[in-house]
């Protein structure tokens, strides 16, 4: 069990405490993802404070989902999450032409953080198996990506329930962070 | 009075920064070359060729040459992913154009590939620089031979040149580069994009 993913992320960040945010939307599959990668035992958090994190630990590489979009009062508390993030794993409900522009706002947003300004963005265009899902290059347009240009992103078509598409997204993340020098 | 002793002193002393971008059809070797020029540029080792997969996104590589700062995004050249590439066009300095020489059957799609960007008004007066890849395989077509093929007569408002170079090996990259900051240095493209940017300061 999770025998490609330690291939891919051990030794990566050396010792350093690393943390890897998958976000989106609600119903985008996240955790399903995180159940397909078998990373390890997910771990199902509700603070106080009302905002649901999932926490999966491996070696020092701390994954944690939440969902974006929602109350605006909670928002701040996102902060905590957000020191030594080197990645965000994006995650879009391809089929959901409806709120695929609440996805955009929220993922500018987020990207918007000072303290995840380092951190190179992998997108999952997730739920390919649906009949109408848009594809790669439609996701890209509505999310407008091309926005993004002082960090790493690449996209990928994925299928968290058939598990189609993940692991390539992975090896692109695990190349990126170890090719990125400066 | 010190801000503005050291304001002037960065205006001075810093390094003039660019922004390249690469592009090409697929499979012509644009992130090769990126991890190649890291390797060559920087104390930083590039990917290796073989660990390199298809570029869906945007790649970016930052290196020090010739007394500049380069900027490099290498975007995927893949039919679908083409369609994003002009939305950098607005703030490249120079194109990189990658062409896979030893693939004959894809020199029509390259070039007009290659057509297309030129004809693009965003890039109006943006040096180009084409690069003849995989010269280390046995049948590639030499830089002549690609660069009368493409005859761009576009080209002679922009400056351009084509060089031969293995993204493999190394060679031919650096005398390309050398020749791209020059030419930026001096383009009118350069003065244009810094008056943009000045515009925006003020």
């Amino acid at each position: 069990m999770g025998m490609l993913f330690s291939r891919l992320f051990s030794s990566l960040f050396g010792d350093r405490e690393a943390r890897i945010l998958v976000l989106g939307l609600d119903n985008a599959g996240k955790t399903t993802i995180l159940y397909r990668l078998q990373v390890g035992e997910v771990v199902s958090t509700i603070p106080t404070i009302g905002f649901n994190v999932e926490t999966v630990q491996y070696n020092n590489i701390k994954f944690q989902v939440w969902d974006l979009g929602g109350q605006t009062s909670i928002r701040p508390y996102w902060r905590c999450y957000f020191p030594n993030t080197q990645a965000v794993i994006y995650v879009v409900d391809s089929a959901d032409k409806e709120r695929i522009g609440t996805a955009k706002e929220e993922f500018h947003a987020i990207l918007e953080e000072e303290e995840l300004k380092d951190a190179v963005v992998l997108i999952y265009a997730n739920k390919q198996d649906l009949p109408d899902a848009l594809d790669d290059a439609a996701v890209t347009e509505a999310l407008n990506l091309h926005k993004i240009k002082s960090r790493q992103w690449a996209i990928f078509k994925t299928s968290a329930i058939k598990g189609e598409g993940l692991f390539e997204g992975l090896d692109w993340l695990s190349d990126t962070l170890k090719s990125r020098g400066r | 009075m010190f801000s503005l002793l050291y304001g002037l002193w960065k205006y001075l002393f810093s390094k003039a920064e660019f922004h390249v971008l690469i592009l090409g059809i697929d499979k012509a070797g644009k992130t090769t070359l990126l991890e190649k020029l890291k390797t060559l540029y920087s104390d930083f080792e590039g990917l290796p060729p073989d660990r390199i997969v298809p570029t869906v996104g945007l790649n970016i590589g930052r290196i020090e040459a010739y007394k500049s700062k380069l900027i490099f995004w290498d975007l995927g050249g893949q039919l679908g992913l083409r369609t994003i590439w002009e939305k950098y066009f607005e703030e490249a300095h120079a194109v990189l154009y990658v062409i896979d020489a030893a693939n004959q059957a894809r020199f029509e799609d390259a070039k007009s590939a290659l057509e297309k960007v030129l004809r693009h008004e965003e890039l109006k007066g943006a040096p180009i620089l084409i690069f003849a890849n995989k010269q280390d395989v046995e049948d590639a077509s030499s830089a002549e031979e690609i660069s009368r093929y493409l005859d761009l007569k576009e080209l002679n408002e922009q400056l351009s040149m084509v060089q031969g170079v293995s993204a493999h090996d190394g060679t031919g990259i650096k005398e390309g580069i050398m020749w791209l900051v020059d030419a930026m240095k001096t383009s009118k493209r350069t003065e244009l994009l810094r008056q943009r940017v000045d515009a925006v300061v003020r």
